[in-house]
């Protein structure tokens, strides 16, 4: 994928499966947005192959893209519709939408029906963001950078309504985050992008696997604390004890957290 | 285009044109704008008889101000709306939904039917309280004009909105070519007050055309004295604005279909940080 001049992406080789949520997790200026967009049929690629659900984006249809739900990070549109009003205007270019009040009711805003667009705080702005993406109920819903901005409570309001609007509609979804407590939480598959290359690709315990840093095995000798970095902890423990014939003073086996390995990756990568 | 897509255009349109006369803001700029000004220059010089016709300028300014009402919202707001929309994301949302740009289109148009309904509602009002202006005497020519000049530049709007930077700068860029079409098309001044050359210019516009049109249905034949050639030329009317109206039907798609599809999310958001920066 060229980008202007520079090259943003190399080598992206990514399937996600239906009815997964899939994170693309990256420091800024990864590739993630630009990923999404060729995704999504937003932006030309110079090279690969890309299918969403079975077809090429370039090649997008209508019917295609009923299919599709889309959230991006920059809208500040329809300001002066009601956010009920709006909802339901969206949901009439839909064969089998769902009902506006229904859905007005899962993201919370009940109680904002009546309320200008512009006058949503940011939390809530995105919340109807969410629900105008899957108000045609797509079966692939992309999700740029959704929480960007928001303090904790309102992050984790938005994770636990992205899960179980996922649960419940068997929806595909696929999104792009730059924290990794996020992917955590959220994505049963994530995909870690370092320069516009997938880095590593996984589960979480996977990834830790993948990203296999080096361990700590701590332990107390002659009164003083003792350091090894090593790759296997394991066969360290298993000699120390042998050393020691029986217990080992001390002992502890630090393994890195998902953080660390992930910070790990992208100081190693760049 | 089908039925469906037609209907939720049209009734975007109504809710848009709803939103507008909610907005106090918006209603006293177009009010002031453009009716506030017409009342004023009435009673300030309504009562000066034009040379060589035996009207008062009150009624040559009714005819017009509605050409300029017009010309003013398909050339001047519906243009600016497109940039707004851009650059709020509108299209970018309508373009992920199957239909959206359609119905945008249908939207557009007809919120701007109805402001142009209201303005020319409003300006005909002033004119005949105000002004003392006698109502037209030719209903069906006035009706088919303003018809015939709102197709004529909504397209041609279309064209330019998609051209437009931003909504920022769209004002001063629009504002002197459109005060000089104004003044040069013999909508505030008779024609034939000006220079030849002004005369040669001017008839390639449609705004022009259109202000001729509309004369021809308030005022007098006894007025012919002031235009070009002593005559309404309504066939040509008909025949100039019909020519603007194809020709921007024919370029407006495809230029809103190369703004739409060169939008995406980080365009909008590189605006947004360049526009919070500067």
């Amino acid at each position: 994928m060229n980008y202007g001049a520079v090259e943003v992406l190399r080598g992206v080789d990514l399937d996600v499966q239906r009815g997964e949520i899939f994170t693309l997790l990256g420091p800024n200026g990864a590739g993630k947005t630009t990923t999404i967009e060729i995704l999504e049929g937003f932006r030309h690629r110079s090279s690969g192959e890309v299918s969403v659900l079975g077809l090429d984006p370039e090649r997008s249809t209508e019917a295609w893209r009923s299919k599709l739900g889309v959230v991006l990070q920059a809208w500040r549109d329809h300001n002066r519709w009601g956010t009920r009003q709006l909802l339901a205007h969206m949901s009439e270019f839909f064969d089998n939408p769902h009902d506006p009040d229904e859905l007005l009711d899962a993201i919370g805003l009940t109680a904002q029906a009546g309320q200008r667009v512009g006058r949503l705080s940011g939390g809530q702005r995105r919340r109807l963001d969410v629900a105008l993406g899957i108000i045609g109920r797509p079966e692939l819903l992309f999700l740029d950078e959704p929480t960007t901005g928001f303090d904790p409570e309102a992050r984790q309001e938005f994770h636990r309504l992205i899960t179980k609007l996922a649960t419940a509609e068997g929806m595909t979804v696929l999104l792009t985050t730059h924290d990794l407590a996020e992917a955590e939480k959220l994505a049963h598959r994530t995909a870690i992008l370092v320069d516009g290359q997938v880095a590593v690709c996984g589960t979480p315990s996977e990834l830790a696997e993948a990203v296999n840093t080096q361990s700590h095995v701590l332990w107390l000798e002659d009164g003083r604390e003792q350091v090894l970095t090593t790759s296997d902890p394991s066969q360290v423990a298993w000699e120390l004890h042998q050393r020691f014939d029986g217990p080992v003073p001390g002992l502890t086996i630090r393994r890195p957290s998902l953080e660390e390995s992930y910070l790990n990756l992208i100081g190693r990568t760049s | 285009m089908n039925l469906k897509i037609l209907r939720i255009g049209v009734r975007r349109g109504w809710a848009e044109h709803t939103h507008l006369l909610k907005d106090r803001k918006e209603l006293i700029t177009s009010m002031i704008g453009t009716v506030g000004v017409f009342a004023g220059l009435i009673l300030w010089v309504g009562d000066t008889p034009v040379e060589g016709a035996n009207v008062n300028a009150a009624t040559f300014m009714t005819a017009g101000f509605l050409a300029f009402t017009v010309f003013g919202a398909g050339l001047m707001t519906f243009p600016m709306a497109l940039t707004t929309d851009r650059e709020e994301g509108t299209l970018l949302r309508l373009r992920t939904i199957p239909g959206g740009i359609p119905a945008y289109l249908v939207g557009r148009a007809t919120t701007l039917m109805c402001q142009i309904v209201v303005q020319s509602v409003l300006i005909l009002a002033t004119g005949v309280i105000v002004g003392g202006v006698t109502l037209p005497h030719d209903w069906l020519t006035l009706t088919w004009v303003l018809l015939l000049g709102t197709l004529a530049v909504v397209p041609l709007g279309a064209a330019i909105g998609s051209l437009l930077p931003g909504p920022k700068t769209a004002a001063g860029i629009l504002i002197f070519p459109l005060m000089g079409l104004m003044i040069t098309s013999g909508v505030m001044l008779p024609m034939t007050y000006m220079p030849e050359i002004v005369h040669s210019i001017a008839q390639v516009f449609p705004l022009y055309w259109q202000g001729l049109g509309l004369r021809s249905a308030f005022l007098p034949d006894s007025t012919l004295a002031v235009e070009i050639g002593k005559s309404w030329r309504l066939p040509q009317v008909a025949g100039v604005l019909t020519a603007w109206a194809v020709v921007g039907m024919l370029i407006a798609p495809w230029l809103i279909r190369r703004v739409t599809r060169r939008e995406s999310g980080s365009r909008l958001t590189e605006r947004q940080l360049a526009a919070q920066s500067s």
